[in-house]
């Protein structure tokens, strides 16, 4: 495949794949809180992810390691085991966040609650994992994710300020409801900056066998998938901004969400944020139990891999379908997948120094890149946002909990 | 080249390139005035939990001997058997024939394998 | 003198010298090519302490080396023959190793 059809491929995967549950919860509830105020939250978190997302593809491409095989190898597995847990613990949440996402979009869409969907939806991800075609899971789901545009489109339709949104990209200290500002703006840096995301890209690049004549495609896939992507999210933030917040509404039901696009766009916005929902959420679904399963597999040196079949790579297997499986029982209980979202996305960015930290010390070891180690900007940008999330979430979480 | 470095919970594949397991443990032998030679490499069998901790090894080993394959034990490789040192770590066995892999046939043969499509 | 050990049991351990005080903690070991095999010609021992060690593992991070903390890794290559490994779980140096 051409450079400039992988770049393409790369884009459209950014936009169609950067919303889900998280940054769907994270941005409709920051809009609606505090209108267009976040939007620096969004942009900071896009930088990061940008930066990891990028490292992660060119630590595949270079050493022909993925992420956690690198981790293993370089740390020892006294070390790994603890991103390993942290890791595997806050990406289990996620998923079922994701799950309930899905589920969510059901419930919209039928009525019928989102707790019977959630073993449906549990089985329709274990299933399409099971095809065993990793083209499949990495374009399908982004392809089908660019339905999500739509927020962009309502958005304008709204006639958000782009002059203000843009204002907003400059951090500002909250009016209102101090605890409540800086709970939403950790998890909204959670949603973007979560590890499955360049724990699954390390992985694909490796399925995709990437090598150095890709660092190129790397950069551009990782800067301009992300940065679109973020503007997708920026676009949610803004549609939820100009329907709630400017007229004060209170947002307490599920019903009242698609509001955000409803209101511009009629019956279509409602349909068309069932399907962003159902189809964004599903999309992370697959992959992050994917990236579990290689997680797991990588660490221990199991056979592993997404395009050879179940049987020969059981313990691979088993891992990701034990993963959705419990996800979904998880949902099945009857847990609000919104408040589950927005904890997991809080929690992701309390552990993100535990995740982030042991990527970037090896992407600093001339052992595994030669001369393609990082740029000291690159670890600053990482280390300042990660630390940044870390001590905000710290002192955020507990205020919100206490709050609630 | 150091120990820990380039032998230690690196990849080892087999003479097919199949991947077989991290290198858990490395067996040096001690000999009266002579310096310490490497081994043996070995992988599995509760080797890895001893490095993480050993009252979690122990549990682990008494788990496993209750539920799993019953060749659950660690794969010594002779020194002799290692072909490279590179990305991975390739050793001239059929890793199928190793105990290496007891527990992903014990998976597939019982789990994995019992579903339709594996 | 048991004729095998596990090399990752040594990893930790202090070291301790014939006077019984600890010099540091064994941290790897250096290997060189003799034919067919590979012998271990030095020990590298690293600091004692929790501390020191969390620093250096921290120090391996250039942005951080660059604000003027952590260094590089401080490992001192010990040669094989300065150690009793009698009792894997308590090295000392033998008498010839200088003592410091």
């Amino acid at each position: 495949m051409s450079k400039l059809l992988e770049i393409a491929l790369g884009l459209v995967t950014g936009i169609g794949g950067f919303l889900e549950a998280g940054s769907l919860a994270t941005s409709a509830q920051a809009g609606a809180s505090f209108g267009l105020q976040l939007v620096w939250a969004i942009a900071l978190g896009v930088i990061c992810i940008a930066f990891l997302v990028e490292m992660a593809g060119r630590l595949a491409a270079v050493s022909k390691h993925t992420l956690p095989d690198a981790m293993r190898e370089r740390f020892g597995i006294r070390f790994f085991t603890i991103p390993l847990v942290a890791v595997v613990l806050v990406s289990f949440l996620v998923l079922a966040s994701e799950i309930g996402g899905v589920a969510l979009a059901l419930q919209l869409a039928t009525g019928i609650r989102f707790q019977w969907w959630a073993p449906v939806v549990a089985i329709a991800v274990w299933l399409l994992l099971w095809a065993h075609n990793f083209g499949l899971v990495e374009k399908g789901a982004s392809l089908l994710g660019l339905v999500t545009l739509v927020f962009v489109v309502g958005a304008l339709k709204l006639h958000t300020p782009l002059s203000q949104v843009a204002a907003d990209l400059v951090p500002t200290l909250p009016k209102e409801e101090p605890a409540k500002y800086w709970f939403t703006a950790v998890s909204i840096i959670g949603a973007s900056v979560s590890p499955y995301l360049f724990y699954f890209y390390s992985a694909g690049a490796i399925e995709d066998e990437w090598d150095e004549s890709y660092l190129g495609v790397n950069r551009m896939v990782a800067g301009l998938g992300m940065g679109f992507g973020g503007a997708v999210a920026i676009a949610v933030l803004a549609a939820a901004a100009m329907v709630f917040h400017t007229r004060g509404i209170q947002v307490d039901q599920y019903e009242q969400i698609p509001l955000m696009l409803a209101q511009p766009l009629g019956w279509w916005g409602f349909i068309l944020f069932v399907a962003s929902l159902g189809i964004a959420c599903f999309g992370a679904a697959l992959e992050i139990a994917l990236q579990i399963a290689y997680l797991v597999a990588q660490g221990f040196g199991w056979k592993w891999g997404e395009n050879i079949k179940p049987g020969q790579a059981a313990r691979f297997s088993l891992t990701y379908t034990v993963a959705a499986l419990l996800a979904g029982l998880l949902i099945f209980t009857g847990i609000d997948p919104l408040k589950l979202t927005i904890f997991s996305m809080a929690l992701t960015a309390l552990s993100l120094q535990v995740t982030v930290v042991p990527l970037l010390i090896i992407m600093n070891d001339r052992e595994y890149l030669g001369d393609n180690v990082n740029h000291w900007v690159a670890n600053a940008a990482v280390l300042f946002v990660s630390v940044l999330a870390c001590i905000v979430a710290l002192v955020a979480i507990p205020l919100q909990l206490l709050g609630s | 080249m150091q120990v820990g470095q380039a032998l230690l919970d690196q990849q080892v594949i087999d003479r097919n390139c199949e991947q077989m397991g991290k290198v858990d443990g490395v067996v040096l032998e001690l000999g009266k005035g002579k310096p310490p030679r490497v081994f043996t490499l070995v992988i599995g069998g509760g080797t890895a939990a001893r490095r993480v901790h050993p009252g979690f090894a122990r549990w682990l080993v008494r788990w496993r001997r209750q539920w799993g394959p019953k060749d659950d034990h660690p794969l010594e490789i002779p020194w002799s058997k290692v072909l490279k040192i590179g990305v991975d770590i390739k050793v001239d066995l059929e890793a199928e024939h190793t105990p290496a892999l007891a527990w992903e046939h014990w998976v597939r043969r019982h789990i994995i394998g019992r579903i339709p499509g594996a | 003198m048991p004729e095998h050990l596990r090399f990752e049991d040594l990893i930790g351990r202090v070291v301790r010298n014939s006077h019984g005080r600890a010099v540091g903690q064994i941290e790897d070991a250096t290997m060189e090519p003799d034919g067919e095999d590979y012998l271990v010609t030095h020990f590298l021992v690293g600091p004692l302490g929790r501390m020191a060690r969390l620093r250096a593992f921290l120090g391996e991070l250039p942005t951080l080396r660059g604000l003027g903390i952590g260094k590089e890794r401080d490992l001192r290559p010990l040669p094989w023959h300065w150690f009793d490994l009698t009792d894997p779980e308590r090295p000392v140096l033998t008498s010839e190793a200088p003592v410091h």
